[in-house]
């Protein structure tokens, strides 16, 4: 490849211009982020005394944490609540960024996606409290129901709140990284496939799904993370009914100073977190075989 | 064409549905932040400025919103920097700890908040830097790097390799090669990403109030106000924000709008 | 590619400048309302409120002093930001009762001079010696408001007989309406009440602790959700939660001021003390300012303050604290029961026995409380 021949060639200005590019965050995370990183390994292994941090090497944490049945609970419940918002992120942002990438004029798809920027400037937290009044029983969406002579729903304090918050999250990020990845399929091949004779439906799945398939995991897997470590839905959607990992850090803070004990949560979500990463970063960016 | 007339109206609906989904908290946010009680509950009682006005005279407020400014341009310019740099080096090399080094860069976002919160007070405390409105900066910074990484490095992804070797081939050196094809090719995904990063880290709180010491910033000011004496000054202020981040989106828009053809087709 | 033509700003440039122009205006726009000459600055961490004008706007402009408050949302949180922030970031600590002996223990308060405050002028003698404020015969912080936890609850659900116990969490109507305050420690004190446990609340064996749980979890099935102070205002405010427990006055009060039909009352079983006061954080040099403060704030002014406070309500604790509120507010000091001689006087009620003070459990941990409210919210 060419690339690789001219690495072989100039290899002297090579370095200099890699590492320019290399360098940076290895220095910048080196200096201001793999401090806190150890430190929160290390505080998983901390004692309290005295509702002080004392520094030492014990294993108590560990074991106490994973012998609690409540948070084997919390684990799966939250993998499980993560997952499926995942997975109804990506079924309902699909139709509109499909849409987005192939039925609408550029112009169109410009404004839309920049519309769909305005949700992050505004504050999760007070969209979240707007929902109350939206869901409650005595809210906007049951007493609209109330006309048709439907009964109230109880949506909060549910896992459906905890969902609704969830989608509040990730939806505009899902819909906006699918369509980017959509719109930049080769149009080409699109073409192609349907002067093949291929169904509309299956080019979406056969042609354009796995050419876009990177975008639409990449998508996917920041809908997964921002969901398993939200603390915010679950709570106050939710009604902590029944608490996923984050909310039991929060708590476990409450037992008298136990950062440490929370830091072997904290832990336990990042491990699981960066293995799912890579494992979807891995599956994004594989080639196939055939080009 | 009526097949597809209506699988297109169809999907526009759709849309609106979304539309409407993702909207409608902020349209209740502004809608509470005139009412006069202080819950929010149905039915409505007066319209009023008030909340506005007690904000308005808020010098706390100013003073954190100024912060919140600083604080996430700053983050934004930082994050996508690092983020290009990051994304650039997985694209195009591949050395050894390449998976360390890429693990480096994205292990921020999947450490719970709190925890990376109280662990970077920790560190930042004892290097010196906590308490500052840069420690924030600093901070935001690391959290966000892995997002703006993600977004340049799709782009990337849709590059045809040759174009830089043809770049080089034609008597371009390295640096001008990145500077007139590498860079305008991912213009839309470094846009993306400053406005992703300022964005992040414009709502983040969590660990902005444990690193910043006493300086607020707004998503700060946010926190406490909800978890301490809720009214809708909190609906009045997202809904500041709000307006002030719609009129930057439609100057840019309209900037677009003038742009020649071919360049969207990028 | 694009050609470049010589005016066509990029993206770039366009939301550089936006943003340079939106910070213009930020900060063009008049936001200092204060001089700031000779200013005395006092850090202060403490719960939402305690820095805002209505209590300390007077101080202020008195003192020529400007309270940079920080708020935190639980003293958790305030114990592990003082544990990492450099000695002496801050000047005044607010902290409830339980919370001085952690920050005693840990060291990050200092030890203040009795004779500097007016302990007699208290309107009970356990606020003199307020348990977990002294240690070792030294004082370390002082008591300036308080307040009662009970039952709270929706008029409209639940009768005002019913109320006057905690049975009627119980009742079968409010199924799924029945809230927690999202802290173990109020929660399970009532529990504790309930079950007879009354002084002996917090002190429990064994057997005692396990009747609690079982007293406790038996409640699961009424539990709508566990709210913090948002999530609880909101959740009685608009009738999905008919009753909560864990709360009392400090947040019905303010509800019922915005015409909202709930209510809390010490039940039978008895009640729980929630007690506020301020330290002087370690290392702060502005002790002598911090002292002048709290001085201020248990006096009558500085008491009525207090129990006016826009963000949650709290008694007066001083004679003539209490004597200022009937004249200048006497609508608060009925509602509140403030009045000498009244029947949910809240000094009544502590001498009757009913009021117990909150404080951490003796026999058991704080660890072993939080697993059992961890495994009871997994319920």
């Amino acid at each position: 490849m060419n690339t690789q021949k001219k690495s072989t060639q100039k290899k002297r200005r090579f370095n200099l211009y890699a590492m320019v590019w290399r360098t940076p965050i290895i220095v910048w995370q080196l200096l201001f982020f793999v401090g806190p990183l150890l430190f929160m390994i290390a505080m998983s292994f901390f004692l309290v005394k005295n509702y002080r941090m004392i520094e030492a090497f014990e294993m108590k944490n560990w074991i106490k944490m994973f012998s609690k049945n409540y948070f084997w609970d919390s684990y799966y419940l939250t993998f499980g609540l993560a997952s499926l918002s995942t997975i109804i992120a990506t079924v309902i942002a699909f139709p509109a960024s499909f849409a987005l990438a192939f039925k609408v004029s550029d112009n169109v798809r410009r404004w839309v996606i920049f519309l769909l920027i305005i949700p992050f400037f505004t504050s999760y937290l007070v969209r979240i409290f707007s929902w109350y009044v939206i869901l409650a029983e005595s809210g906007v969406i049951n007493a609209m129901l109330s006309y048709v002579g439907l009964g109230p729903y109880t949506m909060l304090n549910t896992m459906f709140g905890t969902l609704v918050g969830y989608m509040t999250l990730c939806l505009p990020l899902v819909v906006i990284l699918q369509t980017f990845s959509l719109a930049n399929v080769d149009k080409n091949l699109i073409q192609a496939a349907k002067n093949l004779g291929c169904s509309p439906i299956k080019t979406i799945y056969s042609v354009i799904i796995p050419l876009a398939k990177t975008g639409l995991i990449v998508a996917a897997l920041f809908c997964f993370i921002l969901s398993f470590g939200d603390f915010v839905s679950p709570y106050y959607l939710g009604g902590s009914k029944p608490p996923t990992l984050p909310i039991l850090i929060i708590d476990t803070t409450k037992s008298g100073q136990q950062w440490p004990r929370a830091a072997v949560v904290a832990v336990v979500m990042m491990a699981t977190l960066i293995t799912i990463a890579f494992a979807a970063l891995a599956l994004a960016y594989k080639k196939r075989a055939s080009r | 064409m009526k097949e597809s007339n209506t699988l297109k109206w169809f999907l526009w609906i759709y849309i609106g549905l979304i539309f409407v989904f993702i909207f409608s908290p902020i349209i209740f946010s502004m809608i509470f932040s005139f009412n006069s009680a202080r819950f929010p509950t149905i039915p409505l009682e007066s319209f009023t400025w008030h909340w506005y006005e007690t904000i308005w005279n808020d010098s706390d407020v100013w003073q954190a919103a100024k912060t919140s400014v600083i604080v996430s341009s700053c983050t934004a310019v930082i994050a996508t920097a690092l983020g290009f740099a990051t994304a650039y080096s997985d694209f195009r090399y591949n050395f050894r700890f390449k998976g360390p080094y890429l693990a480096l860069v994205l292990l921020p976002p999947t450490i719970p908040l709190i925890i990376l919160a109280l662990a970077m007070l920790a560190w930042f405390s004892k290097i010196g830097t906590s308490g500052q409105i840069y420690s924030i900066v600093i901070a935001h910074s690391v959290m966000t790097a892995p997002f703006a990484m993600a977004i340049i490095r799709l782009r990337l992804n849709q590059i045809d390799e040759n174009l830089e070797a043809a770049a080089w081939n034609l008597g371009a050196s390295e640096w001008r090669a990145m500077k007139e094809v590498i860079l305008p090719f991912c213009k839309p995904a470094i846009v993306s990403s400053l406005c992703l990063t300022a964005a992040v880290s414009f709502d983040e709180f969590a660990v902005a109030w444990f690193v910043s010491g006493l300086n607020k910033t707004i998503p700060v000011m946010i926190m406490e106000i909800v978890t301490g004496n809720i009214d809708p000054r909190v609906n009045a202020i997202g809904t500041f924000v709000f307006i002030t981040s719609m009129t930057l989106v439609i100057i840019a828009q309209i900037f677009f709008m003038t742009r020649p053809k071919e360049a969207s087709a990028q | 590619m694009s050609k470049k033509t010589i005016f066509k700003p990029s993206r770039r440039d366009v939301l550089k400048y936006s943003a340079a122009g939106a910070a213009a205006t930020v900060l063009s726009t008049p936001f200092v309302h204060r001089t700031w000459a000779q200013t005395t600055e006092i850090n202060m961490l403490a719960w939402y409120g305690h820095g805002e004008a209505d209590i300390v706007g007077a101080y202020e402009e008195a003192n020529n002093v400007k309270f940079k408050p920080k708020y935190y949302a639980g003293g958790d949180n305030m114990l592990a930001l003082i544990a990492q922030s450099p000695p002496g970031t801050y000047d005044v600590i607010l902290s409830d009762g339980e919370f001085v002996q952690q920050l005693n223990a840990a060291g990050y308060i200092d030890e203040l001079n009795p004779a500097d405050y007016n302990f007699d002028d208290m309107l009970h003698e356990d606020f003199t010696n307020f348990p977990g404020h002294w240690a070792a015969g030294k004082l370390h912080s002082v008591m300036v408001r308080c307040g009662h936890l009970g039952v709270s609850y929706n008029t409209n659900a639940v009768s005002a007989e019913e109320a006057a116990s905690y049975a009627c969490f119980w009742k079968p109507e409010i199924q799924g309406k029945v809230g927690h305050f999202d802290w173990h420690l109020p929660s399970l004190g009532m529990m504790s009440l309930k079950n007879g446990n009354g002084a002996g609340l917090w002190d429990l064996d064994d057997a005692a602790w396990n009747a609690v749980q079982e007293t406790t979890m038996s409640l699961r099935s009424q539990v709508g959700g566990f709210f913090d102070y948002g999530g609880t205002f909101n959740s009685l405010k608009n009738g999905e939660m008919q009753a909560m427990c864990g709360i009392g006055d400090w947040i019905t009060g303010v509800l019922e001021k915005d015409g909202a039909p709930v209510a809390s009352v010490v039940p039978k079983e008895g009640g729980i003390q929630w007690t506020e006061s301020y330290c002087i954080g370690k290392g702060s040099d502005k002790a002598d300012q911090v002292k002048h403060f709290i001085q201020y704030m248990t006096s009558p002014e500085g008491q009525v303050k207090s129990a006016q406070m826009a963000a949650y309500p709290g008694f007066a604790i001083t004679k003539g604290g209490r004597k200022l509120l009937n004249e200048v507010d006497p609508k608060e000091a009925q509602r509140t029961g403030q009045v000498d001689g009244m029947a949910n006087d809240p000094i009544t009620l502590i001498k009757e026995g009913r009021i117990h003070y909150r404080d951490i459990p003796q026999q058991q941990s704080l660890e072993d409380w939080n697993d059992f409210w961890s495994e009871y919210k997994n319920a």
